[in-house]
């Protein structure tokens, strides 16, 4: 295997070519987005049959449409890393712009999960 | 690193970059999210650039376990608000309110390590940026601290309940 510490000596170095690498970094990471689209899709479900439990249909409907729109760019995502998992370099996703979704999300469903608890 | 990222984007290959999410987001939103989501775009860009100007490129390897790393703390926290929607509707407490002392600090919970993991990634990718050690997160802690907590709540809850009826 490549030691990329050693190589990582000077000021700006490129990323070393890893053709040891067979895609294998990408292709679990490619899994963990799949496995969190699956996951939100899930909560999706959860948090809308709760909110109309909880008598409150239009909240159920909001978060189960957004969770549904994130559970399928978060899919998409997963299988854009899929497709260049080959490719030994950067990603090239505009990576804080989905984490920080994603994050966001999640706080935003805490909330919603939150009212939807107390009214219950 | 951003001259070839703009080269390979040019190329025209199909994958889920700033414009696509934006395209997808747009068909499905209102009117007032049309304004929000290239402010979020650029703002996240800002912060972006803000982090490929820190040090150099690390290894790709490092930064997809960094990524893996954050969507598992992120599952972790969705899993824990589920478990507080399924208390909230599940838990049959004679005291009906005695519930949300179980429900809501697992919602908490989860949005808590949500924003820290987001944290945590930006701070890790900064470190191995830099050739920095990493540091250690506490989010393992909160969580286990935080299970503890709400484990030991509910068994006192579940016997306080029971004698008191």
């Amino acid at each position: 295997m490549n030691r990329p510490q050693s190589q990582s000596t000077g000021g700006t170095v490129t990323p070393p070519p890893n053709t040891d690498d067979p895609g294998l970094a990408r292709e679990r990471t490619a899994l963990a987005w799949t496995r969190s689209a699956l996951t939100m899709a899930a909560s999706g479900v959860l948090i809308a049959r709760a909110a109309f439990v909880g008598n409150l249909p239009v909240l159920g409907v909001v978060s189960a449409v957004a969770m549904a729109i994130l559970s399928a760019l978060t899919w998409r995502n997963g299988r854009a890393i899929y497709r260049e998992r080959r490719e030994p370099r950067m990603p090239k996703l505009p990576q804080t712009a989905a984490f920080g979704l994603l994050t966001v999300t999640t706080v935003l469903i805490a909330a919603a999960a939150i009212v939807v608890t107390v009214a219950i | 690193m951003g001259e070839t990222r703009a080269e390979t984007d040019a190329e025209g290959s199909s994958n889920a970059d700033a414009t696509g999410l934006g395209a997808t987001v747009r068909d499905e939103a209102g009117a007032s999210e049309r304004r929000l989501l290239p402010w979020w775009l650029a703002f996240s860009a800002r912060r972006e650039r803000r982090l490929e100007q820190t040090g150099s490129d690390p290894d790709p390897r490092f930064t997809f376990a960094n990524e893996r790393t954050f969507l598992a703390w992120n599952r972790t926290a969705l899993a824990l608000i589920a478990a507080g929607l399924a208390a909230a509707q599940f838990l049959n407490f004679n005291l009906h309110g005695l519930r949300l002392i179980i429900a809501v600090p697992l919602i908490v919970l989860g949005a808590a390590l949500a924003l820290a993991s987001y944290l945590h990634w930006e701070d890790s990718e900064r470190a191995m940026r830099l050739r920095q050690p990493l540091r250690y997160s506490w989010m393992p802690r909160v969580l286990t601290g935080g299970i503890t907590m709400i484990a030991v709540c509910g068994g006192i809850l579940a016997m306080v309940d029971r004698l008191a009826h």
